[in-house]
């Protein structure tokens, strides 16, 4: 039951984070996610990895918190091409991880490839440097998550890694456009 | 660490010391210097890192890092190009560990072949370019720069992982798309109004030969795709930062250093880029020999472009002058002596 559970919190994550525009409902985004990858790392990886993206993965949502456009600002006005990409991609993944593909961890399949591909839609449909920075933080995870299939060594430092970035993009300050 | 990979990352070393050392405006070298360390340091730790997962995610602190440099272009335009090319390979990697279907292994060697296009910035993953905009801060610095050693970690590292059915699909597209790229790209440097984005498409054109190289799977393929990713570090890279006045300027000459480097750029002999041809050939001679045929007529598109490149670089004079000789030189030298760059890379 916790493998499920952990799959539809990513989504209902990387969903928040894709339909918000607001630094509450981001960093909202980045906490639910963090929780359901952390849940997989813990299932596939032990306590340590766990804990580690859940750091980084907090550090995230706690900058994004703090930074940002005021509010949370989810589903304004024009959204919903995005919230039927999500339902969308949500149906294709599950199809993907328990149809197409076979063998353990179906939820993390769901899980990590409805992450990534909701990252990119969200890097692809905004020019808001958080709602960008806080995509980079959940691919960083999902695809940190994303190791632990098919291989039988468990390693930490996709972990490490992968929850090093998610909580060191936070602290970016804001980019000026210059000329050369 | 693969041996092809350290060497590429001392040659990137070489190139960012020439490109500070013969910066055509003295303004630019602190910057350039900085941020040419930090990406070069970037570029070791992809190479660095004992697994792809673990390069993917430097590929993606890389990509926000050049993302937030200042320039003229938005921080979303481009941090999408690495940040795409990181989710494909992630799911290109996702398919090929997961169990299922062959099929499923193919489409991952396609997410990973369209991540590697889409991290170094070739067809049909174009980064946007801006004239104006600084070299570190354009797409060139992926091209020109951390591509080579960015490409080879992700090939070589890919091959390990995939069966022998996806890695022969692997292989083909990496030759489909590497000709793709030569004959566009080759065309553009010649055809486009703008003498940036021509020299953009000639650094693409040789990324038709890399992926043809990496896709030709027997050594020579290999050894050419390295010595077409040396001319990029050191001939094509330098002499382009070279160029970038002349092209401010708009000037442009038809003297015979002008004919020189274009004969460097268009890789005849004895340039290093002639040497790295012929291995090619042989490779695809080995491979199917009307592959080589192919080759060697895309091949020779390469020479108009070339021409117009070569006139873009003006008269260089004085530290100029000495940067276009040193490139020169050190192109011939690996053009007729490249056995021991081959040896240091075990090729």
């Amino acid at each position: 039951m916790i493998s499920p559970a952990a799959g539809i919190v990513v989504w209902l994550g990387a969903s928040l984070i894709v339909v918000s525009d607001g630094r509450k409902g981001l960093a909202v985004g980045i906490a639910l996610t963090t929780v359901g990858l952390a849940t997989f790392a813990f299932l596939t990886a032990g306590p340590i990895a766990a804990i580690a993206l859940a750091l980084g993965g907090a550090v995230a949502a706690t900058r994004r918190y703090v930074t940002g456009a005021e509010g949370w600002a989810i589903l304004p006005p024009g959204s919903t091409p995005r919230l039927v990409l999500s339902l969308a991609t949500a149906l294709i993944a599950f199809w993907v991880a328990a149809g197409l593909t076979s063998g353990s961890y179906v939820s993390l399949r769901f899980g990590v490839i409805v992450a990534a591909v909701l990252s990119v839609a969200r890097v692809l449909s905004t020019n808001e440097q958080t709602a960008l920075l806080s995509a980079v933080a959940l691919l960083s995870l999902s695809a940190a998550v994303a190791t632990a299939m098919g291989s039988s060594i468990t390693s930490l430092w996709p972990y490490l890694g992968g929850a090093l970035v998610a909580a060191a993009v936070g602290w970016l300050p804001l980019r000026r456009v210059s000329a050369a | 660490m693969l041996p092809e990979a350290i060497e590429l990352i001392v040659i990137a070393g070489v190139a960012l010391a020439f490109a500070v050392a013969f910066a055509p405006i003295p303004g630019t070298r602190r910057p350039l210097l900085v941020r040419g360390a930090a990406g070069l340091i970037g570029t070791a730790a992809i190479a660095a890192v004992p697994t792809l997962d673990i390069a993917v995610l430097v590929l993606l602190a890389l990509g926000v890092l050049h993302a937030a440099v200042s320039g003229t272009r938005s921080f979303a335009t481009r941090l999408r190009p690495p940040f795409i090319a990181v989710a494909l390979i992630a799911l290109g990697l996702i398919l090929v560990r997961v169990q299922g279907p062959d099929i499923l292994a193919r489409f991952g060697a396609v997410g990973l072949v369209a991540g590697l296009a889409a991290g170094v910035g070739v067809l049909p993953y174009l980064h946007p370019i801006e004239s104006d905009e600084a070299l570190t801060a354009s797409p060139v610095a992926w091209l020109g720069f951390v591509g080579p050693v960015l490409a080879t970690v992700v090939v070589l590292r890919a091959q390990g992982l995939l069966t022998v059915d996806a890695g022969g699909a692997f292989a083909a597209m990496l030759i489909g798309l590497g000709l793709l790229n030569m004959a566009w790209a080759s065309v553009g440097s010649w055809l486009t109004a703008d003498e940036i984005a021509a020299w953009r498409y000639s650094f693409v054109a040789d990324w038709g030969l890399v992926l043809c190289g990496f896709g030709l799977t027997v050594v020579d393929g290999r050894r050419g795709a390295l010595l077409v990713l040396f001319s990029i570090l050191v001939g094509r890279l330098p002499l382009y930062l070279l160029s970038r006045q002349a092209i401010r300027e708009k000037t442009t000459t038809r003297r015979p250093i002008n004919i020189v480097v274009a004969a460097a750029l268009a890789g005849s002999a004895p340039f290093v880029g002639f040497a790295a041809r012929i291995l090619l050939l042989r490779a695809s001679t080995q491979i199917a020999w009307p592959l080589a045929v192919v080759l060697a007529l895309v091949m020779l598109l390469w020479l108009p472009g070339s021409l117009r490149l070569g006139r873009s670089l003006g008269q260089p004079r004085g530290r100029q002058a000495l940067g276009v000789a040193l490139i020169l030189a050190v192109n011939v030298a690996a053009g007729l002596y490249p056995l021991p760059l081959l040896a240091v890379a075990q090729l």
